[in-house]
């Protein structure tokens, strides 16, 4: 286990330097450069050479490129350029909101998911096609649903007509009840499309797992229905859900920014999108990196727990 | 002697054109219930688009300052927005682009995944090293915030959307070819034209590629269903096809200001989103089932 958890460590490590490589050079591509880019019309000759010299952009590209690396390591991040905030403030700021709704996306797409994609298996295996068939037809049609459009017509019914969740306002983490029905419908928007995926995953290993022979034995041995189901069936299920879960967090992140900007929440998301549009390229090449790395370590322990949970797992 | 009737003689007519779509009724695919559902989704709303030039709807940027935001009619079947302009125009108009930016995701990555992914595969060692580190690394972006990041260098409008989403796509498209190429190279059918002689170039077009093709298109139905969702996701954020050029995205966009006053903006064109959603993964899944014989029944 800890050799394997080292492999995949320094794979890790492999990965995370090529995405910083990859936006490092990527934002080199920028006709012109990122100063000329970022000023647009409003600065010139010596006012645009002192942006450059401010971004680094007057040294060597390498030198450049290994002050870049050493300052995400050290998390020397640096200030937005228009607001002069550092830039660590304001994603310790947002942090946490994102990965709240991330990870209540996952709680609650979980609770609902597991049972559902369970009782369509056994529905499918008692013969009644008719059920499993309506619960996977729906859940494709959800998984499908764009999520900005889910969230503007839950926005529509739930906040604007009826009310139960406010549309907007300020998140106070002093007020813990209001920060939820805050977030609420984001996450209810979010965890749609994850039960949808998440239940037909569960489906699909549930059914597997019933005609396994030691479900069989199981039934022979006379135990109950639900015990034979949750016992035997889901447990055994439970390894390539939980997979997906991992993997399925990145499709979460992106996710996260469509909500944040629709619910106006102040995210990494958000920040992101403010980024781009004031073309602060120092804020946002550090944000998609923290996003890609989020989404690595996530990965790195998906397959840690993979590893832990089925000994077959050979590499 | 047993009694045997003989149909009699059909009388022989001219084949017409009912006669050339019984014909095509006939085909086995389009007797799969899924490629059909696909299809009685996907062709109106192929026609619709097809016809809105000439259909008697407003032009899709023509605002008329007397119908402004009037609900779903007769004559404006979606709707109109602030300035009066029609919803359905702009809708089909934004299918157009949203078609365009998926055959166009689908064909490049395709493609790319197609050639680098058979190079790998089928080479090995330092080639297929080096494209699966980048493939890796690539892999390590959520999609939406890749093509997010992309766009933000490479700036907005429909070139720049169809290079970004491609650009994350390729990705997966290589890991896929490539995987089918290892499991190809070493069937018996590959060491029977080996032993031939066969050059490897011959080995590669000729045997493994046509080998491929059935399982990539199916993959490449689906990627142009999430291009397509991308594409309106970024129109959505102000990052994609810009206005005053309609896209599904950005009509949603405008709408969300007015949600209140005029909830038909937002939500319908979302509706269109989601039917070619459906209908190109319903296709997809027919058309991966009709090519594979272990679920023919």
């Amino acid at each position: 286990m800890a050799e394997y958890a080292t492999k995949k460590l320094a794979q890790m490590l492999i990965t995370v330097l090529g995405v910083i490589t990859l936006v490092f050079f990527t934002l080199r591509l920028i006709p012109g450069d990122a100063a000329s880019a970022m000023a647009g019309d409003t600065l010139s000759g010596e006012a645009l050479q002192r942006l450059r010299e401010q971004m680094g952009l007057d040294e060597p590209l390498f030198a450049q490129y290994f002050g870049f690396l050493l300052d995400i390591a050290t998390l020397n991040l640096g200030e937005t350029i228009t607001t002069r905030v550092p830039i660590a403030e304001l994603i310790l700021r947002a942090m946490p909101i994102t990965l709240t709704i991330a990870l209540g996306t996952i709680v609650l797409s979980v609770l609902i998911s597991i049972p559902l994609g369970t009782l369509a298996a056994y529905m499918a295996h008692k013969g009644k096609r008719w059920l499993d068939n309506a619960l996977t037809g729906t859940a494709m049609v959800v998984d499908l649903m764009p999520s900005f459009w889910t969230a503007l017509v839950l926005l529509l019914i739930f906040s604007l007509a009826l009310g139960w969740f406010p549309a907007s306002g300020q998140l106070n983490w002093s007020n813990p009840g209001g920060v939820a029905l805050r977030l609420a419908l984001p996450i209810i928007v979010l965890s749609l499309s994850q039960v949808a995926m998440l239940a037909r995953i569960t489906r699909t290993a549930v059914l597997e797992v019933l005609n396994e022979d030691y479900v069989r034995t199981a039934r022979s041995l006379g135990w109950s229905e639900l015990r034979v189901l949750f016992r035997h069936a889901l447990k055994n299920a439970a390894l390539p859900v939980a997979t997906i879960v991992g993997l399925s967090f990145g499709n979460l992140l992106g996710g996260t920014v469509i909500v944040e900007f629709i619910f106006t929440i102040p995210g990494l998301g958000n920040l992101l999108i403010a980024g781009i549009n004031s073309r602060d390229y120092q804020l946002v090449q550090t944000l998609i990196v923290l996003y890609a790395l989020i989404f690595v370590v996530i990965n790195f322990a998906t397959d840690l727990v993979y590893k832990a949970l089925d000994p077959r797992v050979q590499f | 002697m047993a009694d045997i009737t003989l149909a009699p003689p059909t009388t022989t007519r001219k084949t017409g054109f009912k006669d050339f779509f019984a014909a095509i009724g006939r085909h086995r695919g389009l007797r799969h219930p899924k490629i059909r559902l696909a299809l009685l989704i996907l062709v109106p709303i192929l026609v619709l688009t097809a016809l809105a030039p000439v259909l008697p709807i407003q032009k899709p940027l023509e605002t008329n300052l007397r119908a402004m935001m009037q609900v779903p009619s007769i004559e404006h079947p979606f709707g109109t927005d602030k300035m009066g302009r029609d919803i359905l125009s702009r809708t089909l108009a934004g299918v157009q682009i949203s078609l365009v930016v998926g055959f166009s995701v689908a064909m490049i990555a395709l493609m790319s995944g197609m050639v680098l992914g058979t190079l790998a595969g089928f080479y090995g060692g330092m080639i297929d090293r080096a494209v699966m580190t980048v493939v890796d690394i690539f892999l390590a972006f959520p999609s939406l915030l890749l093509a997010i990041g992309l766009v933000s260098v490479m700036g907005t409008g429909l070139v720049p959307v169809i290079l970004a989403i491609s650009l994350a796509d390729v990705p997966r498209f290589i890991r896929l070819q490539r995987s089918q190429v290892l499991s190809l190279r070493s069937r018996a059918f590959i060491d029977a034209a080996r032993t031939i002689n066969a050059p490897q170039s011959w080995l590669m077009t000729r045997h493994i590629v046509p080998n491929t093709i059935a399982p990539m298109l199916v993959a490449g139905s689906i990627a142009a269903a999430n291009a397509i969702l991308i594409e309106a996701s970024l129109s959505f954020l102000g990052l994609g096809i810009m206005p005053p050029q309609p896209s599904l995205g950005n009509i949603v966009r405008d709408g969300q200001t007015y949600l209140e006053q005029a909830w038909w903006i937002s939500t319908l064109p979302g509706v269109v989103i989601l039917l070619i959603a459906v209908g190109l993964h319903f296709l997809s899944d027919g058309v991966r089932e009709l090519l594979d014989p272990r679920s023919r029944q």
